[in-house]
Formats: C-alpha cells, structure tokens, sequence
C-alpha cells in the first residue's frame, strides 16, 4: 500500500465518523479530563446508552483546552445540531442522554457550545465563545477533535502529508521553508529551528540523532502532555520532517515519567506509524529511513536542559555539559544531535504542507506564528490556548481567562515557569512575543501562564521558586549549587520575620551573579522569579522585612490572616473566642486593646479581615464586623474597668482635626500621661463619621459614646476651634502637634457647567443632610462615583424625598470601590445604578438639569489592576434631572506652613519612619497624609503617630494596653470543619422596601445568632507553625 | 539479604533479558525494576551493575540522582501531593499540610506500618484543576484540606 492508498482509505474512514447520520458520544479523555472525572462519566454512559440509541458509538477525543468546564461530552446525532455539554458528572449521564438521543431536545442547562456549524436554539457557537474567539489552534488543530489512538483520523485531516511533501524536496530546501516560516523554538529559547537544523545538517558524521524533548518540567505547564495525548501523531510527523532534514535515522521521545497517558499514547502512535511505513525501513516508500524509541525521565526538573537530556539518555546523571561543543556537533553519544521541543514539531507538518508563508502571515516581525500557553491559577477559564504571537497579556487573561475569580484583584501573570518572571498590572498591555517578554524581565518559556491575584504573597512565590530550582539544581556548578541555597535562605528569612533591609541589595547582588556564572540554563534563569518580583513588588518585600505579608499568605508572619490584615491588628480570633463563651465584656475590652472606636468600626469598617478570612475557602467569610458591633454593645453592659491614672509627663500635645485618626492619636497620647488638646473646626467632634456617614449607617450614639471613652481618658476636646497657625501652636505651650485634618475638599470632574449651584459636592451635601438639613435636591437626582460616598449619598437622597435617584459609575459593579453590602442596600432601597456610564456635561435648562452622558467600554488595565473605562463613540444619552451629586473623590484642604510640604494632590508628606512632617514637631496622620482612606486605616494611622509623638517627647512608644484577662488556649485548637454553614446575615429594619426615615437600617445580632456565627471561626491563630 | 532472594533473582533476570546491556539501559532497567519491587533495594542495583558491566556507584549515582527512584519501601498506598506553581497559588501548600499532619510523616517518608508514602511533585501537568492530589496514580482535581482528608479515609 503506498502512502495515498492509506490516505484514501482514511478519508473514507472519517467521512464515515463524521457522517450526519451517525449517533457518537465524544468524550474528552486528557489527563484533565479524566482527573475531572471523565472514565467516571464514560462508564455511566456506557451503562444507559445500549437502551437509548444501541447504534450510537462513544469516541474518545482529546482535550478541547477548555480545562476548566471538564468533564467535555460532545453528542451527535442525525438532523441535530452537535452540541458540546461541559461539567457533566456520571449522575447527569441517563436524562441528557435520554434527551438528545431520545427527543432531540439538545438540553441547554448543560450546553456550552455547537459544534462545527452556526448557533442553534440560543446555544453559542464553539468558535464565538469568548475563551475560543481570540485563538487560532494550528498546534491543537487536532486536538479534541479526533481519536487520538486512530491513525486514520490524523491522517485524514491532512496528517503526514508534510512529511510526503518534504521527501519531495531536498533536506535543505526543508530547512529553508522552516526557516522561512520564522519558527522558533517553543521550549522556551526561542532559537529560529531552520537554523539550528542547518548546524546539525552541516555537521560531518554518518549516524546523527534527532530527539524530542517532552521533559515538559515547568510546573504549571501542560501544554506537551496535551499535544501528545490529544494528536500524537503530529509530533512523530515532526520529527519525521525534522530526522530527514538534518539526516539523521535514529530519533528518541525524551517524555517525563508522570505523564503515563502521554508515553502511552505515543506508544501506540509509534506502533501504528510503523506499520503503515511511515517509520522505518522505506518511509513511505523513499530511501529515508527513520525510527523513534521513547525514553522516559525520572524525575528530574533539570533533564529537560538538552544536554542533561542526552546524559539521561545515554544513562547517566542529568548533568549538562559546558557548550561548545553544541549538540549539533556532538550529542548523544558524541554524534550531531539536533533536539526540538514537542510543540515546534507539532509545527512543522503544517509548514512543509502549507508553505512557509502560511504560519508566516501570523505573529509579530520576530515572533511569527502562534504559541499555546497553559492558562492555570487564579483565573475563571483553566486551561490551553493557541494565539497568534503578539496577542496582549490583557487579552490573554482578561477576554480568553475570563479574569480573575471571586472579584479579587489582578495582582500578576507568571511566564515562563520557574525561569521566568511576574509581570504585574502595569504592563498587561504587553504584546506576548519572545523579545518584549524578556524586556519586561521575564521569558517566553515552555509556555505557562499562571495568574496571581491579591491573595498571592509575591514573595513567598519568589520563595517557591527558587526552593524549586534549588532542589533541582544538579549540584554541578557552583554559582548555581550555592547560589540558589544562599538566595533561597534570605528569602526563607524575610518570609519567616527575619528579614533585614539589607537583605534585598544582598538578594539582587547574588542573583545577578548566579545569572551570570552557572553553567546551564536552569542557574542562569533560576534569580528571574527574584529579579522580576524584586523589580515590580518591591513593596512587599519592603511590607515583609517591617512584619508585615500584605497577602496574609506566611505562615511565620501570619497567624491569622484577619488579625494579620487589620491595619490595627485587632485581635480577631481571641475577640470572637471571647464571645462564643459568652464573656462580651471580656471581647470588647481585647478589641479596645487596638482601638478606641469599637462602636463605630462595628458599624461601618469596610472589614478588610473578612477579605482574607478563611473561611471563604469553605463557605462565607465570618461576619467578624458584626460580631464587633455585638461585643460594642453588649460589652459596654458591664461597666468598664476603672484604669490607673498614668503619670503626667508634663508635655502638652495639640491635635488638629477630631476624626478617627486624630482622636485615636490623642486617646493613646492621653494614655501615656501628655497634656492632650484636640482642636475641631465643627460644631462636635466626630470629623468626617458624624459629617460624612448617615445615621441609618453610624448612629449619632455611638459615635459620641466612643469618644465618650476617649473623653475619659484624658483628652480635651474644643470644639468650633479653627488652628490659623501650627507655629503659634508650638509657641503656646504645645511640644507637638498631630495634623490630622482630614481629606475633605471634593474633586470636581472637570466637565462644563460642573459650577451649577445644582451640582452639590458629595461631602458637603452629606454634610447638611447629616446635620438635618435638607439641601432641596428635588425629585430627580443622578449620583456620579461609586464609592461609600456615592451610595450614601444615593440613600440620602431617597429618605429626603427624590423620587428617582440614578447612580453614573464609569467602571463595572465589580470594580466599585463601595463595600458590596453597601450596593445591595441602596438598590434596595430603590437607587438606580447606571454601570460604564460618565457624564460629559451639565447644561442648565432653567428648570432642570440636563447630563449629557456617555457609554464606556473596559479598556486597557491600569497599574491599579483595574480596566480603564474608555467612552463608546455615538452612545451620548441624555439624562435629565432636578439636582446632580459628584462623589468622585476628595483631597485634602490646602494647608500651608513653613517646612510642610504637599504632593500634587494635596496631601501633606511625612518620614516613612518618624510621621514627621518637614515642620519639626509636626505629625501628620490620616487622610491628610494618605488621601481618603479608611476609618480603620486612620485609627491605624492614629497609633502609628502616637508612638512616634512619644518616641519625640523622649518616652518609649509603647502604646501597647492590656485589658482583657490572659487568654488560656491549652487545649484550643482550630476548628476542622469540612461542611458548610453559611454566614448568618445580620437581619435588616425593612428588608428590600424603602425607607423614609434615617434610623438605623441593620440590626444587631440577637445572642442566638452571634454564638452561632462566632462558631464558624476557623481559629485560624492556633494552628502549630508550619515546619521549614 | 531480603528473605526471597531466589525469587528476586528470577524476576531480575527476567527484566535483564529485555535489554541489550548498553549504558543507555541503565534508568529503563531501573525503572522496571522498581515497577516489579516498589523501590530499588541494594542486591537489585548491585545485579544492575553486574549485568552492565559498570562499578556500582555508576548504579547507586544514577539512583540517588533521580527523584523517581526509592532506595527505601514504600507504602501500600502512594500519595504525591502537586506542589507546582498553579497547585500552590490556588492553595496546595494547605493540602499538603493537612496531608502531613493525618498522615504524620514527611514528604519523602513512609508510614511506620507502610501503609502509605507520601511525596511532594513539582507538576502532574493537570494545572487546570489545581490543586491536584495523585494517589496509587490516578489523578485527583480541585483539591481541599477537606476533600484530600476525606479521601486518605476512604482508603484506611
């Protein structure tokens, strides 16, 4: 049989599988797919389909690369549309079975996509689904479409026709067509293959060797182990091409050994290939001769550098070897060797068959062609993509991946495994080619992508990977043996508390040198994830050598992440502990330990604690700021504890501004014995919790029973008290003075006719409402922002009688900076939200207001890791109302003195270390100093000065307090739970109606539901300290 | 000298005659042998060495070089634990632990009745469905301390 009998003969054979008529059941059966449960499913399939349809056959395929919706179960059947159904278990076999088959009803609840032809009864079609729109499968053309272990399929759709063309030509008319093409190696160099396939070419020697390394050891990568498992064939195709282009009748598959699907399959491939005369003796008849044996690994990361590919081959330890002399001059077993990856063989067919120009026409100048990449970590669509070279990360992560999961942030994007690098936020915009990615510090790779978000501690990934390639690290250089142990032990240090500043010049010294004196690939890449983080995150290096891991993530910084997140460290766990034994006196005096405002914060902190609970992980995070509000009021039922006065230290300290910051520096100032004076401009003290927070949100009574607490502690409050200068301060009696002023100038758009006396600025109409006052909005009101500010502006609006108030925010709900809660209340309260939506001016018509608005769409990520709202052209609307609010920010007031300075945006400037401003005695705390924050942030803030003040006034800075009795843990531990027990919600006054008053809306929890609720805590604070 | 010394001698000699005796059979030859035995205990890499003709350093460098080989018993039970990067971003580090903690032993060792070996792998190539668990070989998606506790029960 010749080479196009066979194919004939297969052409047949898939006409007859594709043919309309035919009743088949597709089943992926990838590695992924069948850790998804896939042979599960396939044997409940088998069980119900006999009595269904007895003519129907099931097939199994490869992987579609849609990882992420695994199980994948295609159904075909005559004059029905051919559907692809994703997430199926074995229980779900019988009814769709039972449907498709047996009433043609192609069940949508299932349905993901049509296959192989238009949308059909409001099911997409697999080419316009937003993960499958963006790629371009040349590499995967096979995959998930046909049989992997029947040849006939492979060769029907075009399989070793590449090869027939290239015994056509001559070896090095081959080796031009590929070097035409501007393939490169996709293992991760990116070498141009035509010209490494010359070098071997041109090698003297009779026996030459052509290999493929499939050692795919990146972690995170799977994008080999795909190939082969889902089309086999293309890859002994390449090779075939690649042997008879440098000369070469001896070709290995070098495949690691945890990929036993892989290595089966290929077994198989190269059987079947033997016997159809497309390896051996005669390949399709001509005088090349070529046969493939496969090798397997043995577990060594380090194998998959070629050289110690060739010393595991012929043996030996996998330890390379100093090049020159390169493999195409002498390889295995010192003869010329030339070595590809699996996915640049799987490329070659399609360049012999369609000519250079095709692949050429895709990809950047340099980068040409396409790339698969493994998409894995914190993004909704796991799983393996094709795209075409110079396709944005952006478009990678965001339209492909489908972002980032639970509305976390984006934090990063990993290429290239352990030798590449993390590229964050900022540089998204990238397009994925070899050159800008090894710009940006990192490198293309073997192709994995791995998505980091908020929760990602970018240090500790730093740490993980050079614990990786130390541990891999064949020992044979020193540079790298040595390095790699010294890099890994600072990180182990600033990880586990023990970092010092020094550490990062020290880190960035030995990772250059590593870089530059190890004698493979695996050292000279091994410092990347080092570089690039200490390059782009900085900070959190910085956060880890003060005690502090931003992500919450190590273990030897962390205790708990709740505790470890507030800006104030409250600690959580104990307070919750407290009352689930019934002591509430007992938990509010240990959150008083770190703050003074527990009313306040138990009503309205934005809970960063609950971000990181971990809880979330099993069901909902703990409701650990109403417990806070629990504690605050049934707390206080017990007298406080009556505290020893302590010893005046005769200085005197002024404090400028009453909000959260400043009463919290003055309360703990008070506390270590100085002369305390608070300076507050308003009426009552209070700053912007009594002017800018509703009383349905914070209670006129709570607010003045907290400061009540800081009243008695010693602080003088003078209200309707303006400062004109810090100097005349200094020179009155006071031996410092504390800035805490606050950020409450509004921000104006910038949009024509924004100077209406109709257009109010959030804060101040906040302000009068808040006060009693009712500024007259009308019945109409639009609110443009989408922060706290906004929403409570928007139920302001509503209880002073607007009919119809609309919400314009610019982004999407999921980037609105407002607490999720917040959102909930004010739609239910009627409010309108109009999403990617911004005004563009406000014209006066005398008696409206007219907002000419526009439609945005999400653009490109910024540094914050949000998309940029970019306007929709030809979308103006109109929009008309009696009154606008904006809510789109504030900065501090001007304050001016000699020596203070400010930034562009107002906000005063302080020593990172000492709080101090450039006016010495003078602090700054607060939003003055950071722009608007929040309250805990603040109280935070107001510690942190404090200290500093005291540390100025010559006293120690210990402002720590110990009020609750000594906590006995003997016997404690954290709570293994393995079911669900949702979060009990506080319940509301009016749940879902309006409300025409401005009384609080949540209640507090009864004692029943605190005790339950405090029951949920995983007690995260006793777990033992993680082993090094 | 293990108790069913002929009996090793047979099944080794069956493996060897396989193989050509070439240096490059030295980790197929290995890898069959631990396939058959569980680990490569010393009487079988010293054959090892005979049979290629090589000193049997050249036999114990190779099996001390490679991750894949045990130079110990190992438990009926294999557990790997993925600690590759998209296992540990979506929280495979917290598997583990729970992991060692039920199990009382650490990556690399083997239960004191040998019931169970427990490993830490770098990457199954399963990423999608992190974090991944692979016990007695077969390959377990979208792991939890929980679930990864849950089955370890079943098999006690």
């Amino acid at each position: 049989m010749t080479f196009e009998d066979v194919r004939e003969k297969a052409i047949r054979a898939w006409a007859e599988f594709e043919a309309d008529e035919r009743r088949l059941v597709l089943v992926g059966t990838g590695t992924c797919g069948r850790a998804a449960g896939a042979e599960e499913l396939i044997e409940a399939i088998a069980e119900c389909l006999p009595s269904l349809a007895p003519d129907a056959h099931i097939c199994e395929v490869g992987c579609l690369g849609l990882c992420y919706a695994e199980p994948l179960v295609e159904l075909r059947g005559p004059g029905l549309p051919r559907v692809l159904y994703a997430g199926l278990s074995p229980d779900d076999a019988p009814a769709l079975l039972d449907g498709y088959f047996g009433h043609g009803d192609v069940r949508h609840d299932r349905a993901l996509a049509v296959m192989d032809g238009p949308a059909a009864d409001g099911i997409p079609a697999f080419d316009d689904l937003p993960m499958i729109k963006g790629q371009l499968r040349i590499v995967l053309r096979n995959a998930g479409r046909i049989d992997p272990e029947n040849v006939e399929h492979y060769i029907a759709r075009g399989g070793y026709a590449g090869l027939a063309k290239a015994l056509s030509m001559s070896p090095e008319e081959v080796i031009q067509e590929v070097e035409d093409s501007g393939l490169r190696g996709r293992g991760g160099a990116g070498f141009p293959t035509g010209v490494k396939w010359s070098f071997c070419r041109r090698a003297p020697g009779d026996r030459k060797y052509m290999i493929c390394n499939a050692d795919e050891g990146d972690p995170g990568a799977f994008m080999d182990r795909s190939v082969i498992e889902s089309d086999p064939h293309s890859v002994i195709e390449g090779l075939a091409i690649a042997a008879y282009a440098i000369g070469a009748a001896e070709g290995y598959v070098y495949a690691r050994a945890e990929y036993p699907l892989a290595i089966e399959r290929l077994n198989k491939a190269i059987a079947q290939a033997r016997e159809l005369g497309l390896l051996g003796d005669g390949v399709m008849g001509s005088e090349f001769r070529f046969d493939v044996k496969l090798k397997q690994g043995a577990g060594a990361f380090v194998c998959g550098e070629e050289t110690a590919l060739l010393a595991s081959i012929e043996g030996k330890r996998g330890m390379p070897r100093p090049r020159p002399p390169f493999p195409a001059q002498r390889g295995l077993h010192d003869c010329p060797t030339n070595i590809n990856n699996v996915e640049t063989l799987a490329t070659v067919p399609v360049i012999l068959e369609r000519g250079s120009g095709w692949l050429a026409q895709y990809g950047t100048e340099r980068s040409r062609g396409t790339k698969t990449f493994a998409l894995a970590g914190k993004i909704n669509r796991t799983g393996l993509i094709e795209v075409p070279l110079g396709t944005t990360l952006q478009q990678i992560v965001f339209d492909i991946g489908g972002g980032v999961p639970d509305g976390k942030r984006f934090k990063a994007v990993q290429t290239g495994g352990p030798s590449g690098g993390c590229i964050p936020a900022a540089m998204l915009s990238l397009p994925v080619d070899y050159e800008r990615l090894t710009e940006a510090g990192s490198i293309m790779g073997s192709g994995g992508m791995i998505v980091m978000d908020e929760d990602t501690c970018m240090v500790d990934i730093a740490r993980y990977f050079v614990e990786f390639t130390q541990s891999e690290s064949c020992g044979k250089c020193v540079p790298c043996r040595l390095g790699t142990r010294q890099m890994l032990g600072i990180l182990n240090d600033i990880t586990s508390g023990r970092g010092r500043p020094e550490h990062l010049d020290l880190l960035n010294e030995i990772a250059r040198a590593v870089k530059l004196g190890s004698l493979c690939g695996l050292g000279q890449t091994a410092p990347n994830p080092v570089l690039t983080t200490l390059r782009h995150f900085r900070d959190e290096y910085e956060a880890h050598i003060e005690g502090k891991c931003p992500a919450a993530v190590c273990p030897n910084l962390v205790s708990s992440p709740c505790k470890h997140t507030c800006p104030a460290g409250v600690d959580v766990p104990r307070y919750i502990r407290c009352i689930a034994a019934g002591r509430y006196a007992d938990a509010l005096d240990v959150i008083r330990e770190k703050i003074p405002f527990p009313g306040v914060c138990g009503r309205v902190c934005f809970h960063p604690c609950e971000s990181k609970c971990r809880r979330a992980l099993l069901d909902d995070p703990v409701a650990v700021r109403a417990l806070k509000r629990f504690a605050a009021e049934r707390g206080a039922d017990r007298p406080a504890r009556q505290r020893p006065a302590p010893k005046t230290t005769g200085k005197a300290v002024a404090v400028i501004g009453s909000g959260p910051a400043g009463l919290t520096a003055a309360y703990y100032l008070a506390r270590l014995g100085h002369h305390v004076v608070v300076h507050e401009r308003e009426a009552e003290p209070g700053g912007t919790l009594r002017t800018g927070i509703p009383p349905f949100r914070l209670p006129r009574e709570v607010i003045d029973r907290d400061i009540q607490g800081i009243r008695d502690a010693g602080v003088e409050i003078r209200t309707e008290t303006s400062v004109a200068s810090l100097e005349e301060l200094l020179n009155d009696g006071f031996d410092a003075v504390v800035l805490a002023c606050g950020a409450l100038k509004g921000l104006k758009m910038g949009i024509p006719g924004e100077d209406d006396p109709r257009v109010l600025d959030c804060l101040s109409f906040l302000k009068q409402a808040n006060a009693g006052a009712d500024p007259g909005l009308g019945k109409r009101v639009a609110v443009v922002g989408g922060g706290s500010s906004a929403m409570d502006a928007a139920r302001t609006a509503l209880r002073l009688g607007a009919e119809e108030v609309t919400v314009l925010y610019r982004r999407t709900r999921q980037e609105m900076p407002a607490a999720p809660e917040e959102v909930d209340h004010a739609l239910a309260e009627g409010a309108r939200l109009e999403f990617l939506t911004a005004p563009t001016a406000v014209r006066d018509e005398r008696d409206t207001l007219k907002l000419d608005c526009v439609r945005m769409e999400l653009g490109q990520v910024d540094a914050s890791g949000r998309r940029r709202p970019v306007p929709i052209a030809d979308s103006r609307f109109e929009l008309e109302v009696d009154s606008a609010i904006m809510a789109v920010g504030q900065q501090p007031e001007s304050v001016a003195a000699p020596g203070l300075e400010t930034d562009r945006r107002g906000r005063v400037q302080v020593d990172r270390g000492t709080q101090q401003t450039g006016c010495e005695g003078v602090f700054g705390a607060g939003d003055v100093v950071t722009g608007p924050a929040s309250i805990i942030e603040a109280i935070a803030a107001g510690r942190k000065v404090a200290a500093a003040v005291d540390e100025f006034l010559g006293g120690t800075g210990d402002i720590d307090e110990v009020l609750a009795p000594p906590e006995d843990v003997e016997g404690l531990a954290p709570l293994e739970e393995q079911e669900e027990r949702r979060r009990v919600q506080p319940r509301l006054r009016q749940p879902g109606k309006s409300v025409g008053d401005f009384d609080e809306v949540e209640l507090s929890y009864t004692e029943e539901e605190a005790l339950l609720e405090a029951s949920r805590c995983l007690r995260c604070d006793l777990e033992e300290p993680e082993e090094e | 000298m293990p108790p069913h010394a002929t009996a090793t001698d047979d099944r080794l000699a069956a493996i060897f005659a396989r193989y050509a005796g070439q240096p490059g059979d030295m980790i197929p030859i290995l890898q069959d042998v631990q396939a058959v035995f569980g680990y490569l205990h010393r009487d079988a890499m010293s054959a090892t060495a005979r049979f290629l003709n090589l000193p049997e350093v050249a036999v114990y460098e190779v099996a001390t070089f490679y991750t894949q080989f045990h130079l110990t018993r190992q438990g009926k039970h294999r557990i790997k634990v993925c600690q590759g990067t998209a296992c540990y971003v979506r929280g495979g580090r917290r598997v583990m632990q729970a992991v060692r903690k039920k199990l009382g032993i650490k990556p690399g060792e083997t239960t004191a009745d040998f019931q169970f070996s427990l490993e830490r792998v770098a990457c199954f190539g399963s990423c999608a469905l992190a974090p991944v668990m692979v016990v007695d070989g077969k390959v377990y998606g979208g792991m939890t301390p929980q679930k990864a506790l849950e089955l370890l029960e079943k098999l006690e």
